[in-house]
């Protein structure tokens, strides 16, 4: 019985069906509106989460999807119980939501809000995006509400967490102390309390314990926070452990941002790579949410994010530490050097003088033998050199340097220290200028350090200069001696200024070029050691590329020295002692720069050869194996370098030029590229270049090697970018070191973007960036999966690829085309388009994108992200369509205008042009529905016609291959075929077909329904107007009635007119209470009853007596109000009496109103019994009297009396005019401006009714018509002569009848009619034949009848016709 | 059936003759009055009273038989028939009476 009701969904509707609905208020689903009904099957039909409620109690319904997505355990317990007991847990916030539907009638619509739900055995955090919409019964009162809901649970979830982990990565710093790591790192996890209601994290300390190193949402000091507590030998061997919150040291722990606290933790270990975890983390978990694997995962995320930071952290606090280490070692070499200096010079000594001796002895032997000798006694003064230095310093350090200062001429013996260089700086080619001006004074200074400054500055400078000069001045300044030497060479980058005088700081061999490598980085740091013995200051100038200029100031006199230290004057005028020759020690400088010289050269050994030792911690390659991309294009070298870095532990790729080697790097990024600058093709600037243009090969570290020994090369190649450069030869070892340090740089630095990529490719959501232009750069895995296009094709420009094509999907590409717009032109938004996946087929994406500023480049850049919602898309579409057909269906009245309206939705589906309709019955042409009014069946094109014809025997409901856009269903008067024209070359997909084949059923079932209203509302109607009153009024009467319940016709008052055999007629208006059907069957009865009463005794006030005791049968006919009169149409005498009824109006020709309010007494059956009195009133010749029901007249705070006095009035300013114009005058004039709000019987009469007579046309006729009509004047109350006249005019007309009209056919009918208004009489006279013109000349006998007709009225017309002539009179009447 | 028309020669007491006619005159009794008058002017050789104090209804079938021998005719006619007689001119060509104070009726 119930399956119409259920039959949409065999499932739920089993189970909606075994609810004992005869308990609900909304009772036995078999007494349910139709209104109910449709809801109820529309709500199962969809396969889109939905629920309903109805009736008082809010009775809860709710279809498949919604079972599944949200119901959860109340199924099936919540099958018809009140929607506030199902959902007790959130009525608070969805109660007041619910309310706001059912009072104003619109709907609501929440985003993705907060609701908890036990659905799942606990309170469970969900969210939701829902719209309440009213339901309406079959009257249009609200009386229930549907929600549409789709679950956003994981996808807010999903994006906080993401948010979170996000924060984490967004450290801006590069480098932090592990402090502040974690502090960054907590004060996001702070942020997020929901997924994280507190954490601790936890540091394991080295004796095994572990100690608290930070804590959100959760004071330090809570008993839970003791280390005791957490299960700390499973966390130290990497194992997670999910830890139920229970004891006392987690009572009263803090609840995050809910309502009660966490009922477990999940507590993981911060791993690291290959060792012992760092620590744990602790995080409460948010009892509202499983722990499934997603949140395990974010947990275990964030602890990777965690020890990460630790990671980083810990390795710059180890470098940090190893840089102190070295200079404490540094200290430690100082004085190891220092202490065994001592030791050296004695062996060092045994061997220069034997040394000395053998080449004076053997300057006649072997040149080989002259050649090693040579060696021995250069390198042996380099050694005595570097350990007379070493030894100067400690006994600086000790404060043991024994100077011995006297007053010496410092130009003079700057000149001669300079002059023993001039043979090497001649040598290498550069001009050496001295310009030493004689000093005012003489400077206290210690020959022999001031030696050792001279020296080394000029050693300096020769070692670094190649081309230009070496300058030396001496000079007063500011009251000092000041002595300069510059040179033009190749400078000092400005940051190493600083470092210059720095102990064993050399400047790096990659950065500047040199005669040699050799060096012990302590020259320099002498020199300024020395100075400051003197009192003095040195400082250097320099700029890279031009030259350095080291300027030394020494105060003049002795007051700045100890005195112990100052020797006398030398002479007695104090003359300072002049120069006294160059000690044996500037030998060894002199030698030392000879040999950087070019005539020496080749007979040099390798003095750098790599140390073949062995691999040292910087040759061999980092922990993590690390891929080296090598190009070259000799092959020598290509595989030099490869076995040399394949040895150190990289995996080595080789290839032969940059255009492979860019082709390599974008199939997959290597650690580091090794490339040879000068290569075929694309040469090694050309390929740093493109790989820095491609924000996916960026950030590869590339080593250049070159042959060009010169300076440009080198700033050329780090300009294009390139992370390191090197000269060819090269050391390997150097090479090796060198590789390190940039791959570790590189991972250092792209610690952050592997982050980023890897949780990029980790979403599930396709990932994109796209450039100002619109170009995509950057995609993920899930782009590729849903799209097809991987990043090999990057970058995308637009058009993208995966537009829809313009030519073939116009509207597709328009839509897309548009949304480019917003994502070029906003700051953020979304839209949903339809994109073509590589393969062709057709799917609907959901974007979301933001711009943002590329911090790197300034550049505006936009990030997206978007979802597949294809399915969605569709089943959102077919929903929607379907929902939208079936209001429309549920909305018509009648079969066509149920079908129009379903074409006018389907014409909207698919924005089509139009949507034909051909209905076929029988063997005519079909009729045919458009949305499109002009067209027809005839004006279609012959071959559309064929086509629809074709189509009709076609299997109902089945898309025809033949025309995809038509559709065969049945019709419930026979065939129709619908056939849907699109507006633009718009492809109909298979979904399309699918959703056609949908809707049509619908229509079907729509149409069937339709058809079946249709014929019950003609079979209601006949019923009703059968109930309502007399079809055929005597003449002289106007009615009118609106029942104020559309669509019924009939309601709770009626009127009635009777005519009883003695010619008197019984008058009846009556209101029963209420209205609509119930109403209308009490008034059917009582107004039956009333009829046969009023027949049997002409009596108003018996009638209504008798009447009474009927009424007291019928509940509803309480309170019935009624007018009952009986009216002699002849004199006009009225006999009334009214059961509460108001009064009838009577409105007399000079304009006067009089309201017949005798005969009144109770509403019916009040008083069953009691007697009624009864009035009578006359109604005077030409007076109208109205009645009428409340509805007429009553208003809303208005008095009846006002109503009625509009009503009479409305009577009187009508009183010309006919009656039946008159009531619609009334009608009008009296409706409020929304219309008839309560039923509206009227009844008008005016007296006396007006005259009609028929007559055969024969002469003998005219006396008894003229007095027929001399009666009817005479009740009109007229005055003798405008009796006359009208009696004399209408017999003239009567005569003309006669004579002409029916000359050739006597006996035929004349009609006249005569109608008497307040001021005015009207009389026509009509026959079927054709009247003479009348002549000019007056005919002796009938032209004086025309004549005297116009003389005797005040206005005549004439108007002969091929039927008949009709003669119309008017005559005014004086008052 | 005729419409009831009664016409009554006869005599003044000065000897001119007279139709007395009571009734209505319409087209279907208007033959009747003609042939009356036309007997009663062959009967005088004065002029003809016609006598119209009884006669309720006069249409133009009854006055084109006045004007016809309008010149020979004197017409007394009670108030109802006036305006008929004026409108219809023929009481410029003969002389209209009304009727005397003691037979009118009202």
């Amino acid at each position: 019985m119930n399956e119409g009701v259920f039959g949409a969904d065999s499932e739920i509707g089993r189970d909606l069906a075994d609810v004992d609905w005869a308990a609900t208020p909304l009772g036995p689903p078999s007494g349910w509106p139709q209104s109910l009904r449709t809801a109820v099957s529309i709500l199962l039909s969809s396969r889109f989460s939905m629920w309903m409620a109805w009736g008082p109690d809010l009775t809860f319904f709710c279809n498949a999807a919604y079972r599944r997505d949200t119901l959860g355990r109340k199924y099936p317990w919540a099958l018809g119980r009140p929607a506030a007991e199902v959902w007790t847990e959130i009525w608070d916030d969805i109660g007041p939501r619910i309310d706001t539907v059912l009072t104003t009638g619109e709907a609501t619509w929440d985003e993705a809000l907060l609701l908890f739900l036990q659905r799942s055995g606990y309170s469970e955090e969900t969210y939701h995006t829902f719209s309440y919409s009213p339901l309406r019964d079959d009257s249009g009162a609200v009386v229930g509400m549907l929600c549409v809901v789709i679950e956003e649970t994981e996808r807010v979830i999903g994006a906080r967490r993401m948010t979170t982990l996000r924060d984490l990565g967004s450290d801006p710093s590069v480098i932090r102390t592990e402090e502040e790591t974690l502090t960054f790192a907590h004060r996001q996890l702070d942020r997020n309390k929901r997924d994280l209601p507190f954490t601790l994290t936890y540091l394991f300390e080295e004796d095994g314990g572990a100690r608290l190193a930070e804590a959100t949402g959760i004071p330090a000091v809570h008993p839970a926070a003791r280390e005791g507590v957490w299960p700390v030998a499973a966390l130290s061997r990497g194992e997670s452990v999910v830890v139920p919150l229970e004891g006392e040291a987690f009572a009263k722990l803090p609840s995050g941002d809910w309502q009660d606290p966490p009922v477990q933790a999940l507590v993981v270990p911060l791993l690291q790579q290959g060792s012992a975890p760092y620590g744990f983390l602790v995080a409460g978990l948010n009892r509202y949410r499983p722990l499934d694997e997603g949140y395990r995962g974010f947990v275990e995320l964030t602890a990777g994010h965690l020890a990460a930071g630790i990671a980083s952290a810990r390795s710059y606090q180890a470098q940090q530490r190893r840089a102190e280490e070295l200079a404490e070692l540094d200290r430690a070499k100082t004085t190891f050097f220092s202490n065994i200096s001592h030791e050296f010079r004695t062996p060092l000594t045994l061997i220069m003088g034997p040394v000395q001796e053998l080449r004076g002895r053997l300057e006649d032997a072997d040149e080989r033998v002259l050649q090693e000798l040579e060696i021995i006694h250069r390198n042996g003064l380099r050694l005595g050199k570097l350990v007379n230095t070493l030894l100067d310093f400690s006994r600086i350090e000790a404060g043991r340097m024994q100077a011995h200062y006297e007053p010496v001429d410092l130009s003079a013996v700057t000149a001669e220290l300079a002059s023993v260089f001039r043979s090497a700086i001649d040598r290498a080619g550069l001009a050496f200028e001295v310009a030493c001006d004689p000093l005012p004074e003489p400077v206290y200074v210690d020959r022999g350090m001031w030696e050792k400054v001279i020296l080394n500055l000029l050693s300096n400078a020769l070692k670094f200069t190649f081309e230009g000069s070496i300058r030396v001045g001496a000079r007063v300044v500011d009251g000092q001696a000041e002595v300069t030497v510059a040179d033009t060479g190749v400078g000092v980058a400005e940051d190493e200024i600083p470092r210059l005088f720095e102990r064993f700081h050399r400047i790096e061999n990659g950065r500047t070029r040199a005669r040699s490598n050799e060096g012990s980085g302590i020259g320099l740091a002498l020199v300024k050691e020395l100075v400051g013995l003197h009192g003095g200051t040195i400082t250097a100038e320099s700029r890279e590329g031009e030259g350095t200029r080291f300027t030394v100031r020494l105060p003049f006199g002795a007051a700045h020295l100890p005195a112990d230290a100052v020797a006398a004057a030398d002479g007695p005028d104090g003359a300072p002692g002049g120069s006294a020759g160059v000690s044996a020690s500037a030998d060894p400088y002199v030698q030392e720069a000879l040999r950087w010289l070019p005539r020496e050269q080749a007979d040099e050994p390798a003095a750098d050869a790599p140390a073949e030792a062995g691999p040292t911690a910087a040759t061999t390659a980092p922990q993590v194996p690390a891929r080296v991309l090598v190009a070259d294009d000799n092959a020598d070298m290509r595989e030099y370098l490869t076995r040399l870095l394949r040895g150190a532990g990289y995996e080595v790729d080789a290839v032969a030029d940059g255009r492979a080697a860019l082709g390599a790097v974008r199939a997959a990024a290597p650690d580091l590229v090794v490339s040879d600058v000068m290569m075929p093709h694309l040469d090694g600037l050309g390929l740093v270049a493109a790989l820095r243009g491609d924000p996916r090969t960026a950030a590869v570290p590339v080593l250049l090697l070159s042959a060009r020994a010169d300076q440009d090369a080198s700033i050329e190649g780090l300009r294009a970018g390139a992370d390191d450069y090197m000269l060819k030869p090269f050391a390997a070892a150097e090479l090796l070191a060198r590789a390190r340090a940039n791959v570790e740089l590189a991972r250092l630095r792209n610690h952050h973007a592997r982050w980023r990529t890897a949780l990029v490719d980790s979403l599930q959501e396709a990932f994109f960036v796209c450039d100002e232009d619109g170009a995509v750069i950057e995609i993920n895995t899930a782009f590729t999966d849903i799209l097809g296009y991987g990043p090999e094709g990057l970058p995308y420009p637009p058009v993208h690829p995966w537009w829809p094509d313009e030519r073939t999907d116009p509207q597709a590409y328009r839509q897309v085309a548009e949304a480019f717009g917003t994502l070029l032109g906003q700051e953020r938004g979304t839209y949903t388009i339809p994109v073509d996946h590589r393969d062709g087929h057709r799917l609907w994406a959901s974007a979301s994108f933001n711009q943002v500023r590329d911090p790197e480049t300034g550049r505006r850049v936009v990030v997206g992200t978007f979802r597949d919602v294809t399915a969605e898309h569709y089943a959102i579409q077919r929903e929607t369509a379907l929902a939208a057909l079936s209001m429309r269906l549920a909305e018509a009245v009648s079969l066509s205008e149920a079908l129009d309206g379903a074409l006018a939705e389907l014409r909207d589906v698919w924005r089509a042009e139009r949507v034909l309709a051909a209905i076929f019955q029988g063997d005519g042409p079909p009729a045919l529905t458009s949305t499109d009014p002009e067209v027809t069946w005839e004006s279609l094109p012959e071959r559309r016609r064929d086509e629809l014809a074709s189509l009709r025997d076609h299997p109902t409901l089945s898309p025809s291959a033949e025309h995809t856009t038509a559709i065969t269903l049945e019709h419930p008067l026979g065939s129709l075929v619908l056939w849907i024209d699109l507006s633009e070359r718009r492809p109909f997909t298979d979904q399309d077909q699918v959703l056609l084949s949908l809707l049509a059923g619908r229509l079907a079932q729509g149409l069937a329904r339709a058809h079946q209203i249709d014929r019950q509302r003609e079979t209601a109607l006949a019923l009703q107007r059968a109930i309502l009153g007399p079809s055929q009024l005597p003449i002289g009467f106007a009615v009118r009635y609106e029942p104020a319940a559309r669509p019924l016709e009939v309601g709770g008052d009626w009127y009635d007119v009777l005519t009883f055999p003695d010619g008197r007629i019984g008058i009846v208006v009556g209101d029963c209470v209420g209205r609509g059907l119930d109403a209308a069957t009490v008034m059917g009865q009582l107004r039956s009853a009333c009829r046969a009463l009023l027949l049997r005794d002409a009596s108003p006030a018996r009638a209504l007596m008798t009447l009474d005791h009927f009424a007291a049968g019928i509940p509803e006919a309480v309170c019935t109000t009624v007018f009952c009169g009986v009216l002699d149409p002849e004199t006009g005498e009225l006999t009334y009496a009214s059961a509460g009824h108001p009064p009838a109006i009577l409105a007399r020709p000079n304009g006067s109103v009089e309201l017949l309010d005798g005969g009144r007494s109770l509403p019916l059956a009040v008083r069953p019994g009691a007697s009624r009195p009864e009035a009578g009133a006359t109604i005077p010749p030409r007076a109208t009297v109205l009645l009428y029901t409340d509805g007429l007249v009553e208003r809303r705070r208005r008095p009846l009396s006002d109503g009625i006095a509009q009503a009479g009035e409305a009577v009187q300013d009508g009183r010309d005019e006919a009656v039946d114009d008159l009531a619609t005058r009334i009608m009008t004039r009296l409706a409020p401006p929304d219309g008839y709000d309560d039923d509206v019987a009227l009844l008008l009469y005016r007296h006396p009714a007006p005259l009609e007579v028929t007559f055969p046309a024969e002469s003998s006729q005219l006396g008894r018509v003229r007095d027929a009509l001399r009666g009817w004047l005479a009740r009109c109350g007229l005055s003798r002569r405008t009796t006359q006249n009208v009696l004399v005019a209408a017999g003239e007309a009567c005569a003309n009848a006669i004579e002409h009209g029916h000359r050739h056919s006597p006996g035929d009918a004349v009609r006249l009619r005569a109608e008497a208004h307040a001021d005015r009489l009207d009389l026509v006279i009509a026959d079927s034949g054709r009247w003479r013109t009348p002549r000019a000349e007056p005919d002796p006998n009938r032209g004086h009848g025309t004549a005297l007709m116009r003389a005797l009225m005040q206005e005549i017309t004439i108007t002969p016709g091929p039927d008949g002539t009709t003669v119309r009179m008017h005559t005014r009447i004086e008052s | 059936m005729t419409t009831p028309l009664t016409l009554t020669p006869g005599r003044a007491p000065d000897g001119t003759a007279v139709l007395a006619a009571a009734g209505e005159i319409d087209m279907s009794n208007s033959q009747d009055f003609a042939a009356a008058i036309t007997a009663a002017l062959d009967g005088a050789a004065g002029p003809l009273v016609v006598d119209l104090s009884a006669v309720e209804y006069l249409d133009s079938a009854g006055l084109s038989i006045l004007f016809r021998h309008a010149e020979r005719l004197e017409l007394v006619a009670p108030p109802v028939l006036e305006p008929v007689l004026t409108l219809s001119g023929i009481a410029d060509l003969t002389t209209v009476r009304p009727v005397p104070s003691s037979a009118d009726g009202t």
